[in-house]
């Protein structure tokens, strides 16, 4: 027996799959202890919070990276209740000491825009895993958007459509978007999205969105496909300007400058060689310029202005830098501030204006539609489904050798799915449950089908003949599977791109990593 | 005759049942189609509905109201949920599929009865579908392409023509048939139902591969000893799948899994049909042939 049990865990696909479990669980990092705290959500503008110096958390760090609030005036934070308690009656022009994970921060207390003594501070319970939880599982923000002026159905599709594209290259993928109107007759949009910073998010929506470059108050091209073909987002032509850097500025904090480059089509290049032609040739210290900006505007707010040097005269360059600024009270949130202005400005020329304004009507906070107690009914579900399958292959098989493993393997398979998804911070929402559920089950269906063909012992007397046999089917019915998920996953339409995602990253560790470690170890376990 | 001996000698015979299921369903789905205008009923998530907003939350039970609304309407997609900011409460919104005006005043009527609202205590919000006009048609065009990439793997994979359609056939029957049963349920659709018929694609594959392998490309035995062989196989496989959902459905509390669950358990008996019965004739037709 010890022979064998050696021989199990020297075989290189029981290593590979140890070392997958590993890694998923490094990523994953289910916390039991030292859950207590709140996670800082968003930071609001100008209030004491960011003034503190408190910076709003980066979409990026996983949810535990996130700073938490430990303790508040020498008052230890559990639970959110103790912080919205403990913040609650605050008086005006009074310093608050907050203790982060991070660091110690000293509050003062002042009215907001709206007249009330708040922080500024939006936080949540803190996660107990990186896992990050959809809308569907945690709820998220809700916004309701009102078109500036009646618009007819078909522009409040496009609207729709375009503001979906939007989030989407942004980043938000857990979005759910559409048409509401009330009794009135009056058109709104809907929005929801999973957990995010609220200020981003209200900008970002309530754009139009008017990109337009102009030389003189001639138009050389708008923002979106038909004038720009493509927008760089990649590091070697975006981010901080190496030429312009960081400056300090006149009230001692410093700005910033972005670039990223684009291209135009052939018709806007055309239009800007004939409208560069026009101009003039100023010979000055350091080159020679043309005599006339070429300058950029966002809602008809300028954002930039660049000098435009001699040798493009005429030509029909097609390849154009943006730039633009951000600023803030230190070096890095400068830094910060004019990379979160490229990413919305990228979002905007990608997906172009919409056709009316919209402004925001309200965002609301909301609870997600699943229920609090669904996870937790889902997982004791999930439980009594594994024990259910055990006594079925029991009752078959009625060798603990042949069940043992095969548990194992397919709790394996749900911790590999789930270290992925906190890995890439992919959202948990119902179709990435959806996803795990086949997974699951047609795990269980290849297992039964390796048992099967190695049991047939009589007949094929090599066992890498029989495990062949049996990777023949399960690879058949892993590719058939993946073929019938991949044009699903093109379709764009968001819950079945995540269910094709789920099930294709699933099945992929099942059949590639998982279940060959499965038929080496009952190859070890039933030889005679 | 046993049935052993009619499953063994009759198969062409028993071929015609599949079709005669596959036609009936098709047959229920375009009568559906020409009453209703929609192929399936469709839920709040799939055409959209209205949303009822109520202020005064107080005495609001979410859980207790969305019970009592269930029970009320049994046959409405009704969803209560909680809006709050900065950690209070500060409205329930009451989702449901209630379109027409009749229904949505309905609803309302029972809400505010049961708290006793007045008209400044709630807003109404009609509501469009989640998903764009084009999600159906994207969703078809989707699964013609899918079909197609799966017949064209199981074609490069086994090498014949016959077989392979019997696959792809398998997987469609399988899910126009479960489509047509969980039509006359009666239940509504969610976008996580559109979800669980796709995943019936998965288990529909997994047992008639198992069973083209089997037949085609191992030689012990006669074909009946083979289909026997992958028949012990294959009924563990739906039979631990079938128990798991069972117990599933037994205890899930959430509506939308549930939904997953009973589409599944539907899709998961017609494919013991599609596979055994249908699949099983076709494939010894042409083994029979290619003897000749």
């Amino acid at each position: 027996m010890n022979q064998r049990l050696k021989n199990i865990i020297s075989n290189w696909r029981v290593i590979m799959l140890v070392i997958f479990l590993v890694f998923a669980i490094v990523s994953i990092h289910p916390k039991v202890f030292g859950n207590e705290g709140v996670t800082i959500r968003s930071v609001v503008q100008n209030s004491s919070a960011e003034l503190a110096g408190i910076q709003n958390p980066s979409p990026k760090l996983t949810p535990l990276a996130k700073e938490k609030i430990i303790s508040f005036n020498g008052e230890k934070i559990n639970t959110a209740d103790d912080f919205y308690k403990l913040t609650s009656n605050l008086k005006e022009n009074r310093s608050l000491m907050l203790e982060t994970s991070d660091g110690f921060y000293t509050l003062k207390t002042k009215r907001d825009v709206s007249g009330e003594i708040d922080l500024g501070l939006k936080i949540y319970q803190a996660p107990t895993s990186n896992l990050r939880k959809g809308l569907d599982l945690e709820g998220g923000t809700r916004v309701l958007l009102k078109p500036a002026e009646p618009i007819s159905e078909e522009d409040l599709e496009i609207t729709i459509a375009n503001l979906k594209e939007r989030l989407n290259v942004y980043g938000l993928s857990d979005v759910i978007v559409r048409a509401a109107s009330d009794l009135a007759g009056e058109d709104f949009i809907l929005i929801e999205i999973a957990g995010v910073t609220e200020d981003e998010v209200r900008e970002l929506l309530s754009q139009q969105g008017k990109f337009e470059a102009k030389i003189g108050n001639e138009t050389v091209f708008f923002g979106g496909k038909k004038d720009i073909t493509y927008v760089c987002r990649s590091a070697d032509c975006s981010g901080i300007d190496p030429r312009r850097g960081c400056s300090k500025t006149s009230d001692g904090g410093y700005a910033c400058s972005f670039f990223f480059g684009i291209t135009l089509s052939e018709e806007a290049a055309e239009r800007q060689a004939e409208l560069t032609d026009k101009l003039t040739v100023l010979s000055e210290e350091g080159g020679s310029y043309l005599s006339d900006d070429i300058a950029l505007y966002l809602d008809d707010n300028e954002v930039d202005r660049l000098r435009i040097g001699a040798d493009l005269k005429g030509r029909a360059t097609m390849n154009i830098q943006i730039s633009g600024a951000g600023a803030g009270p230190t070096q890095a949130d400068g830094v910060t501030d004019a990379l979160k202005n490229m990413k919305r400005l990228q979002t905007i020329i990608i997906t172009g204006s919409l056709p009316v304004k919209l402004d925001v009507v309200k965002m609301d906070t909301i609870s997600p539609s699943l229920g609090k107690e669904f996870l937790d009914n889902i997982v004791l579900v999930g439980l009594l489904a594994i024990l259910s399958v055990i006594t079925v292959v029991l009752i078959r098989y009625r060798k603990i050798k042949v069940v043992a493993p095969m548990v194992f393997i397919i709790i394996s398979e749900m911790v590999l799915i789930l270290g992925f998804a906190s890995l890439v911070g992919w959202n948990l929402d119902l179709a990435a449950i959806a996803g795990i559920i086949i997974v699951a089950g047609t795990g269980v269906d290849h297992l039964i089908i390796i048992t099967d063909e190695t049991l047939k012992g009589e007949v094929i007397s090599d066992w890498k003949k029989r495990i062949k046999n049996a990777m023949f089917i399960v690879m058949g019915a892993y590719l058939t599977t993946c073929a019938g998920m991949l044009p699903l996953w093109f379709a764009g339409a968001g819950l079945l791109k995540g269910f094709a995602f789920t099930t294709i990253v699933g099945i992929s560790f099942g059949v590639l990593v998982a279940r060959p470690a499965y038929a080496a170890m009952i190859e070890q376990l039933l030889k005679e | 005759m046993k049935l052993k001996d009619i499953y063994e000698q009759k198969y062409k015979v028993l071929l015609l049942i599949p079709f005669i299921i596959l036609v009936l369903a098709l047959l229920q789905i375009g009568i559906q189609t020409a009453v209703t205008g929609d192929f399936v009923n469709k839920g709040i998530t799939l055409k959209g509905g209205s949303s009822i907003t109520l202020d005064k939350t107080d005495m609001v039970n979410v859980e207790e109201l969305g019970l009592f609304l269930q029970d009320k309407f049994p046959k409405a997609d009704i969803n209560v949920r909680t809006i709050s900011s900065a950690g209070q409460v500060v409205s329930v919104a009451v989702d449901s599929d209630a379109q027409e005006n009749s229904e949505i005043n309905a609803l309302t009527k029972a809400v505010t009865e049961k708290y006793n609202l007045g008209k400044e205590d709630y807003s109404i919000e009609v509501m469009g579908s989640a998903l764009g006009n084009s999600f159906f048609k994207q969703t078809f065009m989707a699964l013609i392409i899918a079909f197609l990439l799966m017949g064209i793997v199981v074609l490069i994979y086994f090498r014949t023509i016959i077989p392979s359609l019997a696959v792809i056939l398998a997987a469609l029957s399988d899910i126009i048939v479960t489509l047509s049963i969980f039509n006359l349920t009666g239940i509504k659709l969610s976008t996580a139902g559109i979800a669980a018929f796709l995943m019936l694609i998965g288990y529909s594959v997994d047992t008639d591969i198992l069973l083209s392998t089997r037949l085609l490309k191992r030689k012990e035995g006669t074909v009946m000893d083979r289909v026997y062989g992958a028949m012990k196989t294959g009924l563990t496989m739906s039979t631990t799948t079938l128990v798991a959902i069972g117990v599933a459905l037994i205890f899930v509390e959430s509506e939308v899994v549930k939904q997953i669950m009973i589409i599944l358990f539907i899709g998961l008996l017609v494919d013991l049909v599609m596979t055994w019965i249908q699949n099983v004739g076709i494939l010894r037709m042409y083994i029979e042939k290619k003897r000749k």
